[in-house]
């Protein structure tokens, strides 16, 4: 059996496969201790010995972005013991005095050094002394230092030092994240921050998915965990343990796969998806759903740069659960804090603070009977008390109501316009896969602001991220720099070598993989590489690539090989899912009850269609609320809903006239 | 002439919004396109360039997050090109000379028209500029302390070093002729002409898109909004003159310090300003005369700081700001004077001097001086492991003036420059050179209620037998503070040889002998506001 849990910050959301069939199931988070509510999940669905059990989780993410992780110590070469805190010694805007980056991962009193060096040959000029380790050791002790990093200047080229460092250092007792094994490329301050950033979540990960892996184990014998990683591959949960830099994006990774998955289904090829949850929101931008999703080695997160793959994913600090007040100017602001699942939204019985869920449910656009299924009952009253208390300079509780929902979608705009339009694509050729709890009560609205003329919410948008999850091949990086000429046998040598280490790695997972290969090429004296397939003609591909993207080549200038690289990849067994033949109709016989529903300035009754009664073929137009399981679909007046082959809903949006823009 | 503020009210908010963002991201693909496909470390890791696009009649549109002292004199270099040639389908126009479009000899500036279908006029242009390690000249990286332009490397009008997609290899080939490591040259201007094919290839697929009227239409729009932004933010501002000086330690050579004067006015009612250098010193003896779009692009960047940061950055920004800098002082340079140090030194001073005029009419948007030297270091040898030649330059960032609110950022490079560190592992596998430290230094930022940052100490040690150039300044005047805030401290510059540390001079030139150490200690920023009790117990911000 096959069982994959998305954990976010409000609902834990599990897709698994029963008998052929595509089964979803939400439950709130348990944010204090995510394996309680992932435990509930395994019980409730009743999962078979054996099972897989594939986890998209964000205590990585939150732990950067709320800065609550370990007390990291990092270890760096005499003299450059700063490079961590000066970075690249520019700075994060060019044309505003009062920005500035946010203060280094490691505080100038947890900065070590000690007396080596390597060549950029990659010889030894001197060694670290036997004393001075143990010296350094003891000065990490009494730090009080909650895991460390260590990053020597050239241990990608030569991690003799590196490695002695780390002997002289496993008498701690603490996690150690070592810069050549997680990155062995260059670029001191990069590494170095790639390095100190696992340091900082490696305690608590590491934490995490030992309990997680055996309580799932107490509760399903044989169960195997593995844990998605932000490039959007799968890999081992004992590998993550060690390596938790490579899974800071692993839920919204699961979504960009299964919106890629759905849109490839569709035969759309341009999509900007959309995943607004509870707490966060994530947006990423994929031009050719066939090529799969881009990943970039070259990201940020909350400022810091990390070099592992990632999908390049854009988050936004607001979701369904986030908190609206006033600030001291008296203008509405939603988030970045959140409700979370304790206390939840005023609606769920418990909180006190509005919250955008509080404002959907107040505006009719969500329902208080069918949330969950009727499994979680919204209290309408209760938060209707609440927002005519909070409602500051507002006439009412409506109007707050509205407003909260302005402010929200304008954040959202943004955060679309940043993977969209400011990278230079125009969002009226793509369509908006929408997603997550509460991503398709926003899409129209945001599609209409943004002009893209489609939206596509996929079957169990609650569940996508899960969904992409559990599709995702199971994935493993290995690279060597070897840093020759074209043709030089080391090449051969260095995938022999990377091959039979995956192919190691991977059966002892139990997974048969295959061994893709590639070479990043460059010219002579550059500075960056282009990858390309390692094939007879990988020269003359380089040189097409090169021109193509640079604007020249030049095939009589000497070339050199910088990297092997070895993907290996374990396919997951695709769904088996079935196409349905359409049947045009209205859906009428899906309607389930009218109820008002606010839209621009006024309450209109309008038709509660229930998803899950829809056919293939229907055809439902706006104004209307589509209603189910884990999500609700909102069709503003004009556009027009109709359900595809795929059970997906496929909504034309009429823009906006500018005059009627908020 | 400055046109009325509101005049193209009938935009589209999105379509602009669209635009805006199409050609920022035009220029900022063009940007990583040269630093990846460009050879020496201060293009592809320091990323010390800039792209630009601009309209059929050369005004600027938009620019990536490059230099700002590139701001002002980009224009400058499409201005001269299209006076000076013709420019064809598949040409590109390539200059260097400060006194017809360029700043300094090593920035090396390309501009590449834009041909549409069926149209004989180009209708845009793209242009890069990047500095190169070496341009040949006196001294080796060709930023030491000349006395005249000669001396500081070869110089190039506009010319068309590609015709019709053809590169013209006699035109490549005398300039190679007269630079120290040609090979690295040729890489990286080959690096330079892909960029602006880059750049016009977008730019047509963006006009087969929308059409060219539509393009056109935006670009001026666009820039008509930039000006309504910049009149807004100045409706704002107090009426009033406002003075302020401030010095460059010397000119290298002659020992005395270079004044330099600005005197600004602030119409609010008619939304304009107007920043006056006369006064300030006569052109110097030595490299830190700076040409006019030097001078336009620092006051350009103080200006456009104080708007939003999504401000785009046009021509349509100055038009309200008029620059006035009588020729032949060091803010105005006549050939044959020497510039290389007015790019990177004087273009800094002209920034403390209007941020000091603007303090006084709101003291609460100003911060104090920060570091206010790039501390340039230029090397040129022999690689002991190739046998061939080497140029290497870099420049060290120092302490962020404290901010009304905030301390000052230490090791950051400010204002005119943005530049990154070469990573030692990429400098040393380069050049033979072995850095020693990088460090923060500690207590060098200006106390006051909030903090100057902290500049930088770096070390480094030569492999090989080298010539230096330092062009550095605030080595006597320091980084001043403002509200009461104490100045920055000053920096140095020193070389250990057998043991003994030596000082050198800010700005100075010498022959090194291989294990010859040296050290710059870069200034630390102003501090803002007078100390108290309770500044003295905060702990420092940030690093």
């Amino acid at each position: 059996m096959r069982i994959a849990i998305d954990t976010g910050g409000t609902f834990t959301d599990c897709v698994f496969e029963r008998e052929g069939q595509l089964c979803a199931l939400k439950v709130c988070s348990t944010p204090r201790d995510p394996t309680q509510s992932i435990l509930s999940v395994l019980r409730s669905i009743g999962a078979s010995k054996q099972s897989l059990l594939r986890h998209g989780t964000t205590v990585g993410t939150n732990t950067l972005l709320e800065r609550n992780g370990a007390r990291v110590a990092l270890v760096s070469t005499e003299g450059f013991e700063d490079v961590i805190a000066i970075g690249r010694q520019a700075r994060p805007s060019l044309y505003d005095w009062f920005d500035g980056p946010l203060p280094p991962l490691v505080p100038e009193k947890l900065r070590f050094r000690i007396r080596e060096r390597i060549a950029s040959s990659g010889e030894i000029l001197r060694r670290p002394g036997a004393r001075e380790l143990r010296r350094l050791a003891g000065l990490l002790r009494a730090s009080k230092a909650e895991a460390v990093a260590v990053c020597l200047l050239f241990s990608f080229a030569n991690p003799a030092n590196e490695r002695a460092v780390e002997t002289a250092l496993h008498g701690l007792g603490l996690p150690l994240s070592v810069s050549h094994r997680l990155l062995p490329e260059f670029r001191e301050y990069e590494r170095a921050s790639n390095c100190a950033v696992n340091a900082y979540l490696a305690p608590i990960m590491g934490s995490y998915l030992a309990r997680l892996e055996t309580a799932a184990r107490k509760e399903i014998p044989g169960a195997r965990v593995s844990v998605m990683q932000s490039s959007g591959g799968i890999i081992a949960a004992r590998a993550a343990a060690q390596e938790p830099v490579r899974t800071i994006l692993s839920g919204p990774a699961g979504g960009v796969v299964g919106a890629c998955d759905v849109a490839r289904r569709a035969g759309i090829e341009r999509i900007i998806t959309f995943d607004m949850g509870g707490t966060s929101t994530d947006v990423a931008l994929v031009d050719g759903v066939g090529s799969g999703p881009v990943t970039t080695r070259e990201s940020e997160v909350a400022g810091m740069p990390v070099a592992v793959p990632m999908l390049s994913i854009h988050t936004v600090g607001a979701g369904g659960g986030s908190l609206a007040r006033f600030d001291a100017g008296g203008a509405l602001e939603v988030g970045p804090e959140s409700a979370g699942a304790d206390p939840g939204p005023i609606c769920y019985g418990h909180g006190v603070t509005p919250t955008v869920t509080d404002a959907n449910l107040l505006l009719g656009r969500i329902g208080p009977e069918c949330f969950l299924e009727g499994g979680l009952k919204l209290d309408a009253v209760r938060t209707r008390d609440y927002f005519d208390e909070n409602r500051g300079l507002m006439t009412d509780f409506k109007a707050l109501a509205a407003g909260i929902v302005r402010v929200v979608e304008a954040s959202m705009e943004r955060g679309m316009r940043v993977v969209s339009m400011e990278r230079g694509f125009d969002p009226r050729d793509f369509t908006l896969v929408a997603f997550g709890g509460s991503g398709p009560l926003h899409a129209c609205a945001l599609a209409a602001s943004l002009r893209i003329p489609r939206v596509l919410i996929p079957r169990l948008p609650g569940a996508l991220s899960a969904l992409g999850i559990l599709i995702s091949d199971a994935v493993r990086d290995y690279s060597r720099t070897v840093m020759v000429l074209p043709g030089s046998a080391e090449i051969v040598r260095a995938f022999l070598e990377l091959t039979r280490r995956g192919a190691r790695d991977m059966r002892r997972e139990g997974l048969t993989a295959i061994a893709v290969r590639s070479v990043d090429v460059r010219y002579a004296g550059q500075g960056y590489e282009i990858e390309v397939p390692w094939t007879k003609d990988y020269v003359s591909r380089f040189h097409r690539a090169h021109r193509g993207r640079y604007g020249y080549a030049d095939e009589q200038w000497p070339i050199e090989v910088v990297n092997a690289r070895v993907r290996m990849i374990a396919r997951a067994e695709p769904l088996r899912l079935r196409r349905r033949p359409l049947h045009p109709g209205d859906g009428r016989t899906a309607i389930v009850g009218k109820r008002p529903v606010f839209f621009h300035r006024a309450f209109e009754r309008v038709p509660v269609y229930d998803r899950a009664r829809l056919q293939p073929g229907a055809r439902i137009a706006g104004p209307a609320v589509i209603a189910e399981y884990s999500a609700t679909t909102v069709v503003p007046p004009g556009c027009i809903a109709r359900v595809d082959e795929w059970a997906n809903l496929a909504i034309n949006i009429v823009a906006k006239p500018l005059s009627a823009r908020h | 002439m400055a046109s009325p503020p509101h005049k193209s009210e009938n935009f589209d908010p999105v379509e602009l919004a669209v635009f805006k963002s199409a050609f920022h991201s035009i220029a900022e693909e063009m940007g990583a396109a040269l630093r990846r496909s460009s050879f020496s470390p201060n293009i592809k890791e320091r990323r010390d360039y800039s792209t630009a696009l601009f309209d059929g009649a050369g005004c600027l549109v938009a620019m990536g997050e490059g230099m700002p002292v590139h701001l002002g004199s980009m224009p400058m270099s499409v201005r001269a090109v299209l006076d000076a040639l013709t420019l064809e389908r598949g040409d590109v126009a390539m200059l260097n000379d400060p006194y017809s479009g360029g700043t300094h000899l090593p920035d090396i500036t390309m501009v590449m028209p834009v041909h549409l279908r069926g149209r004989a006029q180009p209708a845009f242009y793209v242009a890069n500029r990047a500095h190169h390690a070496d341009v040949g000249g006196a001294f080796a990286g060709s930023m030491g302390p000349a006395r005249e332009i000669y001396q500081e490397g070869f110089r190039v009008p506009p010319v068309k070093v590609v015709r019709r997609e053809t590169i013209q290899r006699d035109i490549l080939t005398l300039l190679l002729h007269n630079v120290r490591t040609p090979q690295e040259r040729e890489g990286d201007l080959t690096a330079q002409i892909g960029t602006c094919r880059i750049g016009a290839r977008r730019l047509e697929s963006l006009a087969a898109r929308y059409g060219f009227d539509r393009v056109a239409r935006n670009m001026a729009a666009l820039l008509d909004y930039s000006e309504r932004l910049m009149r807004v933010e100045l409706s704002r501002w107090p009426e009033g003159e406002f003075t302020a000086k401030d010095f460059l330690d010397d000119d290298g050579i002659t020992g005395r310090p270079v004044e330099i004067r600005a005197r600004i006015s602030l119409d609010p009612h008619r939304a304009s300003a107007r920043v006056d250098f006369s006064g300030s010193a006569p052109q110097a003896q030595g490299c830190v005369n700076a040409v006019y779009a030097i001078t336009c692009s620092a006051v350009h960047y103080v200006f456009l700081c104080l708007l939003p940061a999504e401000a785009p950055r046009n021509a349509g920004l100055m038009r309200p700001v008029q620059v006035i800098a009588p020729l032949g002082t060091v803010v105005n340079a006549r050939p044959p004077a020497a510039v290389a140090g007015g790019n990177v030194e004087t273009s800094q001073r002209i920034v403390d001097v209007v941020l000091r005029a603007l303090a006084q009419a709101a003291p609460e948007r100003i911060p104090a001086a920060s570091s206010g030297t790039m501390n340039n270091l230029a090397v040129g040898g022999t690689d002991f492991r190739t046998g061939r030649p080497f140029a290497y330059y870099e420049t060290v960032a120092g302490g962020m003036g404290a901010r009304p609110g905030l301390d000052g950022i230490s090791g950051i490079h400010t204002h005119m420059t943005n530049s990154r560190n070469t990573p030692v592992e990429a400098l040393e596998y380069a050049v033979p050179i072995r850095v020693r430290r990088y460090s923060l230094r500690p207590g060098s930022g200006g106390a006051g209620k909030f903090r100057g940052g902290d500049g930088i100490i770096r070390e480094m040690e030569f492999l090989s037998p080298a010539e230096l150039s330092v062009l550095a300044d605030r080595r006597r005047f320091r980084p001043y503070g403002l509200a009461g805030g104490a100045p920055g401290a000053p920096g140095r510059t020193q070389v250990l040889f057998k043991d003994t540390w030596r000082e050198l001079p800010g700005k100075c030139n010498l022959q090194v002998e291989p294990g010859t150490i040296l050290r710059i200690e870069t200034p630390g920023g102003g501090g803002w506001g007078k100390r108290d009790l309770s500044s003295r117990n905060r702990r420092r911000q940030g690093r």
